[in-house]
């Protein structure tokens, strides 16, 4: 369990890196998990619990076969990835835009990512990636 | 928790930031007063340099995104340099090398000014 605050993104990617690496990932995948958890937190933070320090993110790590699940749980508003889609990266850079990019991210170095709006106030992500 | 500095040094008119540590959320807002700083003193000839670089998530590269029209706009820019492969992946995968120049050299970075 992690209190919702962009200062503990640090502590999160080291909890992450520890698991991934007992898990066998080599370095590269290591970083592309350590990545997408952040991205994934750091919208939480910013998205679903505006930057209160009071709210928390829970997160759960388990395994099935050569698949590396990592659960966040997190009260607020619900956000499911899926369906955002990726931004068209030449109209991206011609109009300056700022942010949006840590979904494409997530996408891109994840082999699955599930949401599911468990109870009226309780969202739960999941970032899989495949050993 | 894991530590993000910047150096400044001014090269004649060209300001050159030597970023070292986890640039992320929480530590990309001190990327963003600095380039707050440099550009109200109308500097607008910047560099970056990622050699002590460990680490980038999107808010990092948003920084670069949020001042680079502003920098060019006034016959200026901002050029990366530097950068170990981790780092520049990131850039190249979301296809950063369309809109900055990035050169492994600070040197070269520094010529392409002039």
């Amino acid at each position: 369990m992690f209190k919702s605050s962009t200062k503990n993104l640090s502590l999160l990617r080291n909890f992450i890196e520890e698991k991934a690496e007992a898990f066998g990932f080599d370095e590269s995948s290591i970083n592309q998990i350590i990545l997408s958890v952040d991205e994934a937190c750091t919208n939480i933070i910013k998205h679903a619990h505006k930057y209160n320090e009071k709210e928390n993110i829970e997160v759960d790590i388990d395994s099935n076969k050569n698949q590396f699940i990592i659960k966040l749980s997190y009260k607020g508003q619900a956000f499911d990835p899926n369906n955002i889609s990726s931004p068209d990266m030449k109209e991206y850079f011609n109009k300056f835009k700022v942010g949006g990019l840590g979904v494409p991210i997530m996408k891109k170095f994840m082999n699955k990512i599930e949401f599911s709006h468990l109870n009226p106030d309780m969202n739960s992500l999941t970032l899989i990636k495949n050993l | 928790m894991e530590e993000f500095s910047i150096k400044t040094k001014q090269n004649d008119d060209i300001s050159i930031l030597e970023l070292e540590g986890y640039l992320d959320a929480h530590t990309s807002v001190e990327l963003e007063k600095c380039f707050e700083k440099i550009i109200s003193e109308k500097k607008f000839k910047i560099i970056v340099n990622f050699e002590k670089l460990s680490y980038i998530s999107s808010a990092g590269l948003g920084v670069f995104m949020a001042f680079i029209e502003s920098a060019r706009n006034n016959a200026g820019d901002i050029k990366l340099c530097a950068m170990s492969d981790k780092i520049y992946n990131i850039f190249d995968m979301l296809g950063f090398p369309i809109l900055f120049e990035i050169y492994k050299e600070e040197k070269t970075a520094i010529e392409k000014f002039s």
